[in-house]
């Protein structure tokens, strides 16, 4: 029973820390380049032990570690985009990567569209990421906008 | 609310008159109909002896300790029965009960609750599918949905000295789908370990996951996020291992998996750790695989992934580099000049309006600015958010967004020796020497794991990591008596560089004999130091530490004697042996001291077999001197 009490509060723990959108205090891990991305301190306790420590779930959806922001993608796929915004930015600036592949998967962009999306992607660097402050709602926003406005990518944005 | 009260009201009082029409009393009073089905059900199940079958004991978790069960679940919700825990067949009878018993919430209804339980035994008995309640689990069908697994690859993060739990290594699954096959990010991975309280310190740590103090979990989650606490922050390399289950039996493991959400079990550090409870669901995927047995004490990561090479269930190997041995690999291919370009220009954005930078070919220009930014990076992977490093790396980004996405820099990493093809992790020595003009013939045993003179391929350069090693000396004058028996011995020499700047350390504890003042005194010592290490040429280290020490010896004044003290030395790696010249000493009260130099030499004739030997000389206070040589072979397995 006790161990169903602890599991509750484990749940109302991380829903409300969902609420704390977009790209919320616990989202995402260390070595985060933009603002917002952080999470060190569990990472420590957890990796003395290959263990999990409090904000650990089993991982129902992607939305399990805080993140949070609105657009077009599900709740998941957004909160999913968001903790690997910092490799995503990297792979953006250079033209490819895992990472953006990644992005392009959780889009649902097809294998002959992934070359156009990685190169509108790099093209609009600038306008994806304004600053190093720009939070990952923005940064979806604006891809999401650049999206639209591309022939080959419109059919991906509802 | 009132609708559907009515309708159900309704629905009796139709059912009744239909029995009073029909007049088939028994048919329709379902209560008593499922009553004769449920125990037809468990007469056929006891009747054939199902609890005994293998896949059921896998299923429960059982063992067999002498002639009781036991199962390694320590979590009531688990079990039906009272007695589950230690009774296999009253387990599957309550199992079956409770098949048949309608549940407040759907999903903790057994068929929602148990799906692996429910598939294997309607597969073996004959349930009626109607007669079941019927249910809609759907906490599971949407987490099913989600992991949409039809393979399974087994994950080894390499070797990590700063972390206790991840010195030997590491192992997870992860569940993978042909479908999202380009992007291996969005996998699931399988995690066991240790649910601990973020109050203890790693000591206590340590003792806890030793003791089983700490329950332990499985845990699922996005792969990215172990690439980024594997690759990125903690800096080692995962090998990814597919194994050839089939999507029929990856579905049974990932149902099995789904009954252990939230099931505590014990976590011991050295035998039933996250590796061990990995290969019990692979035992769980293909019923009569017989993956356990072997680790009794201990189960070693690397020894687990050689359990499934034995049992030839891996397909492929590859190779994922840490970012930080990316970086190394791309940085000693550029000349030095441009090195030294890289670590300018993480520092400050101007140099790429440098005459030095913009006279490179875009292509070079590209890879300086790719590697300074993912150095910059590197080197604030555990620092918190800095506003001045963010700024910093974001006009990198941005002037890495100014070259061609055309222009390739990707560079493809070699994989290095694969650690299941390094040499094995026990350890048995016979060596014949002379020590304080005494013949002496030694037998040694470790348990695990590696010396730093052992053959280094397929482990860490410069990690040495040995748990329980003992030698036992037969000595010309005195007969059979214990020379040294070490708990714990971890060195750690990384060299320094330009761009990598770690900290050396040793840490090691356990009896030994010193010679203190004309007596072969057995002692006890705990001894722990630090340092740094730097590389001459590739391959020869001089490392040099500074030491504290505690020793207890009832030669000396105190219970517990304090000293001071240092280690240096070179360590050299050849193709077939590794050297190591040392130099080191301790200091207590009164002028007692110990000062020593010895050479190693190791030559392994093969992966599992070498021949070592070793010189010391050692002067101590009042002009004493003493050596010992002696020549071992050495057999891993």
């Amino acid at each position: 029973m006790k161990k169903i009490i602890a599991g509750l509060a484990l749940l109302t723990a991380s829903s409300s820390a969902m609420a704390v959108a977009p790209g919320g205090e616990n989202c995402g891990w260390g070595n985060m380049l933009f603002k917002g991305q952080s999470g060190l301190g569990a990472h420590v306790i957890a990796s003395i032990t290959n263990g999990t420590s409090f904000n650990n779930t089993f991982g129902m959806t992607f939305g399990t570690n805080g993140c949070s922001t609105s657009g077009t993608l599900t709740y998941g796929g957004a909160s999913m985009v968001s903790s690997i915004m910092g490799e995503f930015s990297e792979d953006v600036a250079r033209g490819e990567g895992d990472a953006m592949d990644t992005v392009a998967v959780v889009y649902g962009i097809e294998k002959q569209d992934r070359d156009t999306f990685a190169k509108v992607m790099h093209e609009n660097f600038a306008a994806i990421f304004p600053s190093e402050d720009v939070t990952a709602a923005e940064m979806m926003a604006s891809m999401e906008a650049i999206m639209k406005s591309d022939a080959t990518l419109t059919k991906y944005i509802a | 609310m009132l609708h559907i009260f009515s309708s159900t009201h309704s629905g009796i009082r139709t059912t009744t008159l239909l029995c009073l029409f029909l007049l088939f009393p028994i048919h329709c009073f379902a209560g008593n109909n499922t009553d004769d089905i449920r125990e037809s059900v468990i007469a056929q199940a006891t009747e054939m002896g199902l609890w005994e079958k293998t896949e059921w004991l896998n299923l429960l978790h059982y063992s067999k300790d002498s002639d009781a069960y036991i199962s390694k679940v320590n979590d009531e919700q688990f079990f039906y029965a009272m007695d589950g825990k230690e009774n296999p067949e009253a387990e599957l009878i309550e199992t079956l009960k409770n098949l048949f018993s309608q549940t407040e919430d759907n999903n903790q209804q057994t068929q929602c609750r148990f799906v692996a339980r429910v598939a294997w035994l309607s597969n073996q008995l004959d349930i009626d599918k109607k007669s079941l309640p019927i249910v809609d689990c759907h906490e599971y069908l949407q987490w099913y949905n989600e992991i949409r697994a039809d393979s399974v690859t087994m994950i080894f993060p390499a070797y990590h000295l700063n972390s206790p739990s991840s010195m030997f290594g590491h192992t997870l699954l992860r569940l993978d789908n042909k479908e999202k096959a380009d992007s291996k990010w969005l996998s699931y991975a399988v995690n066991f370990g240790a649910n601990i309280d973020s109050d203890d310190n790693s000591m206590l740590y340590a003792f806890r996951g030793l003791a089983g103090g700490y329950p332990g979990l499985f845990i699922t989650e996005p792969y990215f996020k172990k690439i980024q606490e594997y690759n990125r922050i903690e800096h080692r390399d995962i090998w990814e291992y597919e194994l050839n289950l089939t999507p029929v039996e990856t579905e049974k493991l990932v149902k099995h998996l789904w009954e252990l959400k939230d099931v505590n079990f014990d976590y011991y550090f050295l035998d039933e750790n996250c590796s061990y409870r990995l290969l019990e669901l692979i035992e769980v995927a293909r019923p009569g695989i017989e993956l356990t047995d072997e680790f009794i004490l201990t189960a070693i990561p690397v020894d687990t992934v050689r359990a499934m090479e034995n049992a030839q269930l891996i397909e492929a190997v590859s190779y994922r580099p840490a970012q930080a041995t990316e970086i190394q690999y791309i940085l000693e291919l550029l000349p030095d000049n441009q090195q030294q370009l890289v670590i300018d220009l993480s520092e400050d954005i101007n140099v790429s309006n440098t005459d030095e930078f913009t006279q490179l070919s875009d292509l070079k220009q590209k890879k300086i600015v790719d590697l300074a930014y993912k150095y910059l990076r590197y080197q604030n992977t555990k620092t918190v958010r800095d506003p001045a490093i963010a700024k910093q790396s974001y006009k990198l980004l941005q002037k890495l967004s100014t070259y061609s996405a055309d222009i390739d820099v990707s560079t493809t990493i070699p994989a290095p020796f694969p650690p299941e093809k390094a040499h094995k992790s026990k350890r048995v020595t016979i060596g014949l020497g002379e020590r304080l003009n005494n013949k002496y013939a030694d037998l040694g045993f470790k348990m695990a794991f590696h010396d730093l003179e052992d053959n280094k391929d397929g482990f860490l350069q410069g990690a040495q990591i040995n748990v329980i090693n003992l030698n036992i000396r037969a000595e010309e004058n005195v007969g059979l008596r214990l020379y040294q028996l070490t708990f714990i011995d971890v060195f750690s020499i990384t060299p320094r560089t330009e761009f990598f700047k770690p900290l050396s350390w040793r840490v090691y504890s356990g009896f030994e004999r010193q010679l203190t003042f004309n007596k072969d005194q057995l002692t006890y010592h705990v001894t722990g130091g630090a340092g740094s290490t730097w590389e001459i040429i590739k391959n020869h280290q001089y490392y040099a530490l500074a030491i504290g020490r505690l020793e207890i010896n009832k030669q000396l004044k105190n219970a517990l004697e304090p000293a001071i003290g240092f280690i240096t030395g070179f360590l050299s790696h050849f193709n077939h042996t590794t050297a190591r010249l040392e130099v080191s000493g301790e200091h207590f009260e009164d002028d007692v001291y110990r000062l020593r130099a010895q050479y190693t030499q190791n030559f392994a004739f093969s992966i599992n077999h070498s021949i070592k030997l070793f010189a010391r000389h050692e002067w101590h206070e009042d002009d004493v001197d003493f050596s010992d040589v002696n020549i071992s072979y050495q057999y891993y397995f």
